[in-house]
């Protein structure tokens, strides 16, 4: 069977070459995705700021949360299912002071260091902000804490009071020299310090993915505002077995955990390291749509192909092969098809990995340290998922198609049975149902919205590609009336039109709806920040943020009569055993007057209850008055009395909370923006007073960074999905157009002009791009009608029209490309006499 | 004359370089039925797609209808032989997406004239299809078809029917149906017929037999009987110095 397989695919090479391309690049875009999600989940810390320790002792950096259920079974047996979910943690909890004491008093222990580490925001004198490599952040410790890499002085002395040591890579990068002053900013406030000298580990400038700055260890309480060290480095004496050290230390350590080895990186600061939170939920959907888009794809390609072998096909039956062994011929040729299309796949997979992955780090979507792994597991698994597929599809395709009578290879033309509309229309009914479901069921303005309306457009694409060509009859008969000739040889090919319109469809629909829906969602976002802040007069903003205490002392400024400052945070919700991370604000206001216009829905902010936008409030059924417990970054739990409900949450957080509370336990605790108002003349004052502020007037704020992130991230989703979208309508118009070399043999045969091919040619692609937009519309117009009426009630269909009539243009203009120029090739090709 | 061939010469690259037409000249006059006969890879479908302008002879002229249609290119040669030339082919070459009629209709449609359809009615009467307009090729017999394909010659009223094999496919009685709407076309419309065929019979059914080996004609029979074809026939294939091999497809 195999070797008539090969030389089947030999003897058609031609035929073939469409299925095969659709392979490879189906392939290597589940290769390619694959591998992405791949290495970001396997993705590690870049650097161990504890490599010299023995062990290191810390507190949880993420909350944990057990459920226990007890179910009862027969014969008075019960089951206890344990089930444990957690959350990452953006911050990390202090330990006791005197655990590093303690520790110290172990045996085996030779010596202990209570680290510190807690983001600092560093302005050298000219006013430039200092970042690490790759736009790292710069960590502050205490000088104490150079030990644990180790950091050795390379010029200079270690920091007295009122001193900083910077490493080499920092101070590089900013210019800074010993003896310089410097600015650092940090929850507790900001202070100018001298530099008074540059460190840095052995063999290199610094630590990758973190900058660091020494204080002097008397310093660190005050400028830090931790209560306790974050970590404990501990030196086991030499020749201290470290599993039995570990279990000592662990006895006296509490809760806390000891950590050895790689997991000794977990001690250090989250914000510290690269956070893959982001870009694993960013691949995980990337991986999505490619995996849907290609499966969709190389099923459409592979069905054409199987059904323009229908002669083939009645042939081998008629000299005696079973439907059996017609059916393992197909599945065994798309198999060994497949399996060399895998070749040059993988390759091109890592190739579109790596392409991915640096745009991605370009738009700061994706930490800069993000290498792309290439792993052979993942690729293999690539390859078995194409190969599976195209067997799977051939097979089903084949089911119908080697029913056909052997007679039938006899007779002029072979047509397939006719396919069973009742599973075509039970597989539409079933799909378009989930589809509805999800539409109506899944609160679509919620963080689900955009995977949700992606996974409902999909439903809604299987259900069109299945009745397909039940619809583009009943609509071919409409649109191809005129269309003379071209028309009327679409309607009754109404199979083919449908094959090759729906590839037109998914690339219309699945990219227009995404496209629709981040723009609507970016468009609202911009429009809830503006009426957010439009009652203040100005908005106030620092180099990376500024204190409380000057959010604070802005409003004892005269003439400011309110302020509004926001303190990014993230906070953990947990409900049902399932903690969940949200994005949320600390707020300060104060003032007679407001500069903040939240849409209040109900109750009032107050000083120590929390405020929560109304779709957190419909999901978690609260009312106002609950106490609801809330996890802060560095772990804290606090109960909270919800006061005020509010609308306008977009770029702004799911969650407010009093902001002192935010500032005391978010390791940054910094004031983004502070929205105020106030008399004319008083910016002069704020000017004089706070020389390093700027001033912003309301109307030009810019809009919140992580949205325009989000935005960029999305785009290039799109190009993705439309460059592998295009290919896929251009190839099936390919194949479609090389199988009716006949066709176009009789018209010649029959007085018809290459133009009028070429014209006919045309005509059905018309009618085909008709189609398949009108279906298009139809799936987008569900999906972004129902997203944008979930998001405030609108209800939208065409949100940005010029986005539309680009999208409406461009699939128009590539169909009929596709649709005509392979006929113009073949008719111009081929001398009229081989065609007879 | 119809139809004239001026020493066609007709060699195909490739392989040993054949060449399927030696200088041929040929003429055949208005409103006769003429056949073509010779073994297998003598030059008859050659000979044929020369003189209908679907190919190109390399050297010599070719007439149709006293137009010289070696010097058109596309499209005035597709023009010029929608307007004057009608086919009928071994394998129909009918369009299994159109019904009948669209299929009848179809030469007259792509030359941009307003079809005759009272004619096309009345050819579809006589090739005894009338009331089977809206079917299906698909739906048909071989000898069906085949009515069909004159059918579709015939409703553009060219000058000349080039027919390729056209009972070919058909058993004896069917073929002697489709022979008897050819004789009829010459009789009933003037129209002049070229056909290619391997069967005596069919041949016998001519005005006039011309008959081909390697590329040149050797005899030509006027209102031979099938015996007289057969025996000619016989003594053309012996004639030849080695078996033949080609294939005429």
């Amino acid at each position: 069977m195999i070797r008539l397989a090969i030389a089947t695919l030999r003897r058609h090479r031609g035929a073939y070459v469409g299925t095969f391309l659709a392979t490879v690049l189906a392939v290597a875009l589940l290769a390619g995705g694959g591998l992405l999600l791949y290495s970001v989940l396997i993705a590690e810390p870049p650097a161990d700021r504890f490599a010299a320790t023995t062990l290191a002792v810390a507190g949880d950096r993420e909350i944990s949360l057990e459920t226990v259920t007890t179910k009862q079974k027969k014969e008075g047996k019960s089951k206890v299912k344990r089930k444990v979910k957690s959350e990452r943690l953006t911050g990390a909890g202090t330990l006791p002071a005197d655990l590093a004491g303690r520790i110290a008093a172990v045996p085996g222990v030779a010596g202990v260091v209570a680290d510190a580490a807690f983001p600092v925001q560093v302005t050298a004198r000219d006013g430039r902000a200092l970042r690490g490599a790759d736009d790292a952040p710069v960590i502050g410790h205490g000088w104490v804490s150079a030990t644990l890499t180790p950091y050795t002085m390379r010029t200079g002395r270690p920091p007295g009071t009122g001193e900083v040591v910077l490493d080499a890579d920092v101070a590089a990068r900013g210019g800074v020299r010993v003896g310089d002053e410097l600015r650092v900013t940090t929850r507790t406030g900001t202070r100018t310090l001298r530099v008074s000298g540059i460190a840095a580990p052995a063999g290199r400038d610094g630590l990758p993915a973190q900058g660091a700055l020494f204080l002097a260890d008397g310093d660190v309480a005050a400028v830090s505002g931790l209560a306790g060290p974050t970590a404990v480095g501990v030196f086991g004496a030499p020749g201290t077995d470290v599993a039995a050290l570990r279990a000592r230390v662990h006895a006296v350590a509490g809760d806390a955990q000891v950590l050895a080895g790689d997991d000794r990186v977990r001690a250090d600061l989250p914000g510290a390291l690269p956070d893959y939170i982001g870009p694993i939920s960013i691949f995980g959907f990337v991986i999505g749509i490619t995996a849907f888009a290609a499966v969709f794809v190389l099923t459409g390609t592979v069905t054409l192909s199987v059904r323009q072998r229908l002669r083939e096909l009645a042939l081998l039956r008629a000299i005696g092969a079973t439907p059996g062994q017609l059916r393992r011929l197909l599945g065994v040729e798309s198999a060994v098809l497949a399996g060399f299309a895998a070749l040059p796949a993988a390759p091109l997979g890592v190739l579109f990995a790596e392409v991915v992955a640096a745009r991605f780090m370009t738009l700061g979507a994706v930490p800069a340290q993000f290498t792309v792994r290439v792993n052979v597991p993942v690729l293999l698994l690539a390859a078995v998922a194409g190969v599976l597929v195209t067997f799977v599809a051939a097979r089903i395709a084949g089911r119908r198609a080697v029913r056909i009578a052997p007679t039938q290879a006899l007779v002029e033309t072979a047509t397939a049975p006719a396919s069973g509309t009742f599973v075509r229309a039970l597989v539409a009914l079933v799909t378009a149902a989930g589809a509805v479901g999800v539409l109506s069921f899944v609160p679509l303005d919620g963080p689900l919205g955009m995977g949700m309306s992606f996974v409902s457009s999909a439903l809604l694409l299987c259900a069109v590609a299945a009745v397909g060509p039940l619809l583009v009859r009943l609509l071919a008969a409409v649109v191809a009336r005129p269309f003379g000739l071209g028309g009327l040889i679409a309607r009754t090919e109404h199979r083919r039109v449908a094959a090759v319109a729906v590839p037109l469809v998914l690339m219309f629909a699945i990219n227009t709806v995404m496209l629709l829906n981040s723009a609507l969602l970016s468009r609202l976002t911009g429009q809830e920040q503006v009426a957010r802040e439009a009652p203040a007069t100005a908005q106030v903003t620092g180099d990376g943020g500024l204190p409380l205490d000057t959010a604070r002392r802005l409003a004892d400024v005269p003439g400011v009569t309110g302020v509004a400052a926001q303190l990014p945070t993230r906070v953990i919700v947990a409900q049902g055993g399932k903690p969940e991370d949200y994005p949320a604000q600390g707020l300060l206001v104060g003032g007679p007057d407001t500069a903040l216009d939240l849409d209040v829905r109900a109750g009032a902010l107050t000083a120590d209850g929390f405020a929560a936008s109304a779709a957190l409030v419909r999901q978690y059924g609260w009312r106002i008055g609950d106490r609801v417990p809330l996890w802060l970054p560095d772990g804290k739990q606090v109960q909270l009395r919800l006061s005020m409900v509010y609308g306008r949450a977009r770029g702004f957080g799911e969650l407010v909370l009093p902001a002192g509370l935010v500032a005391a336990h978010d390791p940054r605790g910094l004031v983004r923006t502070v929205g105020l108002r106030y008399a004319p003349g008083t910016a002069e004052r704020i000017h004089a007073e706070f020389p390093a502020l700027r001033l912003v007037p309301a109307l030009d704020a810019a809009p919140a960074g992580d949205a325009s992130n989000q935005q960029g991230a999305w785009e290039l989703m799109v190009v993705i999905s439309l460059g592998f979208t295009a290919i896929a309508v251009v190839n099936t118009f390919a194949i479609a157009a090389a199988a009716r070399r006949r066709e176009y043999a009789d018209l010649r045969l029959v007085g018809a002009t290459a133009r009028q091919l070429q014209r006919l040619a045309g005509g059905e692609a018309l009618v085909t791009v008709i189609v398949g937009l009108l279906l298009g519309s139809a799936v987008t117009g569900i999906v972004v009608g129902a997203f944008s009426a979930a998001q405030d009630g609108v209800l939208r269909w065409i949100v940005e029209p010029g986005t539309h009539a680009v999208m409406v243009g461009g699939v128009a203009a590539l169909g009929l490309l596709a649709g005509v120029l392979p006929t113009r090739l073949m008719v111009r090709r081929r001398s009229l006499a081989t065609q007879v | 004359m119809a139809v004239e061939l001026f020493d066609v010469t007709k060699t195909y690259s490739g392989g040993a370089g054949v060449r399927a037409l030696d200088g041929v000249s040929v003429g055949f006059a208005a409103g006769t039925f003429n056949a073509v006969m010779g073994p297998s890879g003598s030059g008859k479908s050659t000979l044929l797609q020369c003189a209908a302008g679907l190919d190109r002879p390399d050297s010599g002229k070719v007439l149709l209808a006293g137009q010289e249609i070696g010097q058109l290119r596309e499209p005035q040669l597709t023009q010029a032989r929608r307007r004057l030339v009608g086919f009928v082919f071994q394998s129909y070459n009918l369009l299994d997406s159109l019904s009948l009629w669209h299929n009848v209709l179809l030469p007259q449609r792509l030359a941009g004239v307003r079809p005759d359809r009272a004619w096309a009615r009345e050819v579809m009467r006589r090739v005894g299809l009338a009331g089977r307009e809206q079917d299906r090729p698909a739906q048909l017999s071989g000898g069906q078809r085949q009515r069909v394909a004159l059918a579709r010659a015939l409703a553009a009223r060219p000058e000349v029917i080039f027919a390729d094999e056209p009972t070919g496919a058909l058993d004896l009685a069917t073929g002697r149906e489709v022979l008897d709407l050819l004789r009829e076309a010459v009789a009933d419309l003037g129209t002049t017929i070229v056909m290619v065929t391997h069967g005596p019979a069919a041949a016998a059914r001519a005005d006039r037999v011309v008959f081909l080996a390697d590329g040149r004609i050797t005899t030509e029979l006027a209102a031979p009987s099938a015996e007289q074809v057969a025996a000619q026939m016989t003594a053309v294939t012996n004639g030849r110095a080695v078996a033949s091999v080609g294939s005429n497809r």
